[in-house]
């Protein structure tokens, strides 16, 4: 990400200039919100950022988004990954400290697929109104593969997530985490629940 | 008492549009529309279908749901036999019934598997986020179905780029109008009685969950 700033700033790339910067933000965030919230995300996670932050900016960067046939269709596969391991770990982490909700892992992985996809659905439609006013590839072709690479994405996390669950490492990978968002808001959401059902 | 003029007003309307669905077919007899007398004798087919599983496997399926096929597939037989296609966002009003009726599915399913099976316990607000994704999902398999379809067989099932999203807007639209009414119904316990013979035969000869309901 520093060599992508640094590129950026030689090409005189001043547009990406920001963007690498916020790239960088967004993927040193995670060591960020621990230092300052003592909030530790999984190291997937970071990963995960670091990775979808490189391909995206590097590839806006150094025109492999043109120069690449498909190289939207990684990035953006990437990125469901990242958002199928998110939705897993959300719902992951809700069946252990939320009363509302228990699962069986099958039916966590079934629901990890339907989520990436439904996510897509709606980055798409972002996409479609145009709200960043970034360009766009939009042809039916390019939004079918897109929806695919989703799918995809889900099927894979879920296939991993539901053996990671099976052997209990998922369970370390979001121990902290989990006890972290359990004291920060699912604990106080159900307080004030049961303060309101009184 | 209510829920038994409900129920009977329920079944009129069934019927009703059991009729039309006949109609439909003599329509399509008298005009000799070949596609059409073989689309409507299969919607009609599918038509009966809850009764067939009443009468032979003893499965009753919800009112509303039986209601919402008949209507589906008479909009879509109907539309195609008598030029509604050509009435414009006509389609947009059959894929939101179809949607709609996959939610209703959906929300079924859950709140049963949620009710009898140990592998899903579930808070109504996350039963109505889950069917709204799920029928989302659902809209992006049949989206699949299209674009496979065209590639295989090089037909003209999608339309084009804003064809497919508005579809899938559509979608969206559906699932969170049945997510909304769900959870009204599930808060006045009239979801239970809708699903409750349904439930019970399901958890009898699939789920078998050796116990009347979970508390």
């Amino acid at each position: 990400m520093i060599i992508s700033l640094i590129l950026a700033i030689w090409k005189k790339d001043y547009v990406w200039v920001v963007g690498t910067f916020f790239g960088l933000f967004i993927s040193i965030l995670p060591s960020i919100i621990k230092k300052d919230v003592k909030f530790t995300l999984p190291w997937v996670f970071d990963f995960l950022i670091a990775i979808v932050t490189i391909l995206h900016v590097g590839g806006r960067l150094l025109d492999f988004y043109y120069n690449i046939d498909n190289y939207q269709l990684i990035t953006r596969f990437f990125i469901s990954i990242l958002v199928a391991f998110i939705s897993l770990a959300m719902i992951y982490i809700l069946d252990e400290h939320w009363d509302g909700l228990k699962m069986d892992k099958y039916a966590m992985a079934f629901l990890t697929i339907i989520l990436t996809m439904g996510i897509g659905v709606i980055l798409e439609l972002v996409k479609w109104l145009n709200v960043t006013g970034t360009y766009y590839i939009k042809t039916n072709a390019a939004l079918m593969t897109n929806l695919l690479a989703d799918t995809l994405a889900g099927i894979i996390i879920a296939g991993i997530g539901v053996n990671l669950i099976k052997s209990g490492k998922f369970d370390e990978l979001t121990d902290e985490f989990g006890d972290q968002i359990d004291k920060m808001v699912i604990d106080k959401l159900e307080e004030r629940y049961k303060e309101k059902n009184k | 008492m209510k829920k038994k003029s409900i129920d009977l007003w329920g079944v009129v309307l069934s019927y009703s549009l059991k009729i039309v669905m006949i109609i439909l077919l003599i329509i399509s007899i008298w005009n000799l529309h070949y596609i059409w007398i073989f689309g409507c004798t299969l919607a009609l087919i599918v038509s009966l279908i809850p009764t067939i599983l009443k009468r032979n496997y003893q499965i009753t399926l919800p009112l509303p749901l039986e209601i919402l096929v008949i209507i589906a597939l008479i909009l879509h037989v109907g539309g195609g036999l008598l030029g509604g296609y050509g009435i414009p966002n006509y389609d947009i009003l059959t894929h939101f019934v179809s949607s709609f009726l996959i939610a209703f599915i959906a929300f079924v399913i859950i709140y049963i598997l949620d009710e009898y099976w140990d592998g899903l316990k579930m808070d109504k607000y996350a039963m109505a986020f889950v069917v709204v994704f799920t029928t989302i999902a659902m809209g992006v398999i049949w989206e699949f179905n299209e674009w496979f379809t065209d590639i295989i067989f090089n037909t003209s099932e999608q339309w084009g780029y804003t064809d497919t999203l508005k579809d899938l807007f559509i979608d969206a639209i559906a699932g969170i109008i049945m997510a909304i009414v769900g959870v009204a119904l599930i808060k006045r316990g009239s979801f239970e009685k809708l699903t409750d013979d349904f439930g019970e035969q399901i958890d009898k000869k699939i789920i078998k969950s050796k116990k009347v309901k979970k508390s």
